[in-house]
């Protein structure tokens, strides 16, 4: 080293910023009896089409609402605003949302008052498994007609990730997809993965899916609750 | 391509430590990455290459450490390399693993060089 120079040790994550506001709102929710939802895929693998789904299937009885990230329009907010509370943040061409994004559009929510707050993601395998939303639960679907091998060739997302959703199950007569070896794939990257089956369309799987996200709330609520369901990974 | 916005991120915390330390400029800047650190060596790269001239890290060099994704066992205290992102200890099967490198995109240190007046008599730790 040149004598005019020297070295400055840092060691730290580059999102270590990110990640600490994204813990301070996860604790407020979890205060405020919130929980928060961050939903991933691949674009149109059904996030809103489940959203829907979920809304109608609870009809009011449970207070939810969803951030939908966009990168330019708001047709997703447009399908979801006639069943709950919406916000579309636009991400102006990025490929994933980060904890800013979600700041803003909580105040444009308004209220926090919510049992379920969804966070829809950009449609995205890849980048948005880095970002921490302040989510307490990830969850990734892997619609049918997108193959079996999918886990293991986005491992990032998968390993992340505490649920996963299969979408699309109509269509399982149609495609050559075995969600034995769908769920195999993804337990190998992600042991502890609960996995439910779904058809957003005509509401195969969808009670299951709601009651799985009441015991997910309870337990969140529950004074156990203190571990950052991120450890493993980010 | 989410590597423009977090290359964006460490540049703006370089230049703030640049800043606290009283330093004129930054000779490198060292990173740390992974198989799992969600981040594509080459697009770091090129996001570096197109940002860094437009900000106070001006002129500074990226060096890249690439470390394994490496675990350890929580049953057996085994510590072992991950090989295809198969979270399982090959000493006793368990996939009860605690990762300990390759899942993060970290920034190790930073070669900052000051100013010429002062460097002669600062120079001792
Ligand atoms: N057959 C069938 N089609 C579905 C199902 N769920 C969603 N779809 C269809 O799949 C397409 C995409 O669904 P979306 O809900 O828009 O998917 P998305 O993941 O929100 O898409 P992006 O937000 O654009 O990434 C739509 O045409 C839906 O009608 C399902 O369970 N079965
Ligand atoms: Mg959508
Ligand atoms: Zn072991």
């Amino acid at each position: 080293m040149n004598a005019a120079t020297k070295t400055i040790p840092v060691n730290r994550d580059v999102k270590a910023e990110l990640r600490r506001q994204a813990e301070e709102l996860r604790q407020q929710f979890a205060r405020h009896g919130t929980l928060v939802i961050n939903v991933l895929s691949s674009p149109g693998a059904g996030k809103t089409a489940l959203l829907e789904a979920t809304a109608k299937h609870w009809a009011g009885q449970r207070k939810m609402a969803v951030l939908v990230g966009d990168l330019a329009t708001d047709r997703d907010a447009q399908r979801l605003a006639p069943h709950c509370p919406v916000e579309q943040l636009t991400t102006g061409g990025a490929c994933h949302l980060e904890i800013p994004l979600v700041k803003q559009g909580l105040e444009k929510l308004g209220s926090d008052d919510f049992d379920f707050l969804f966070i829809e993601n950009v449609g995205n395998l890849v980048c948005p498994a880095s970002h921490d939303l302040a989510e307490h639960l990830r969850v990734v679907l892997l619609s049918v007609t997108e193959g079996d091998d999918k886990p293991g060739k986005y491992p990032k997302m998968f390993r992340t990730s505490q649920t996963m959703v299969i979408s699309k199950l109509d269509l399982l007569p149609h495609v050559p997809f075995s969600v034995d070896a769908a769920i195999e794939d993804a337990r190998l990257i992600q042991p502890e993965l609960t996995t439910i089956s779904v058809c957003s369309l005509n509401g195969d799987g969808i009670a299951d899916w709601c009651d799985y996200l009441d015991e997910c709330r309870q337990s969140l609520l529950s004074p156990l609750w203190t571990t950052d369901p991120h450890s493993t990974a980010q | 391509m989410h590597e423009a916005s977090l290359v964006r991120s460490l540049l703006r915390q370089v230049g703030e430590l640049l800043v606290e330390h009283g330093g004129e400029s930054i000779v490198t800047i060292r990173v740390e990455m992974g198989p799992l650190s969600g981040v594509e060596r080459p697009l770091v790269e090129i996001a570096f290459a197109e940002q860094v001239d437009s900000t106070p890290c001006r002129g500074a060099e990226l060096k890249v450490e690439e470390v394994p994704l490496s675990a350890i066992c929580r049953e057996c205290g085994n510590e072992f390399d991950i090989e295809r992102f198969r979270f399982v200890c090959p000493a006793c099967e368990s996939t009860r693993v605690r990762v300990i490198s390759g899942e993060e995109f970290r920034l190790l240190d930073i070669e900052i060089r000051q100013p010429q007046t002062e460097s002669v008599s600062r120079e001792q730790p």
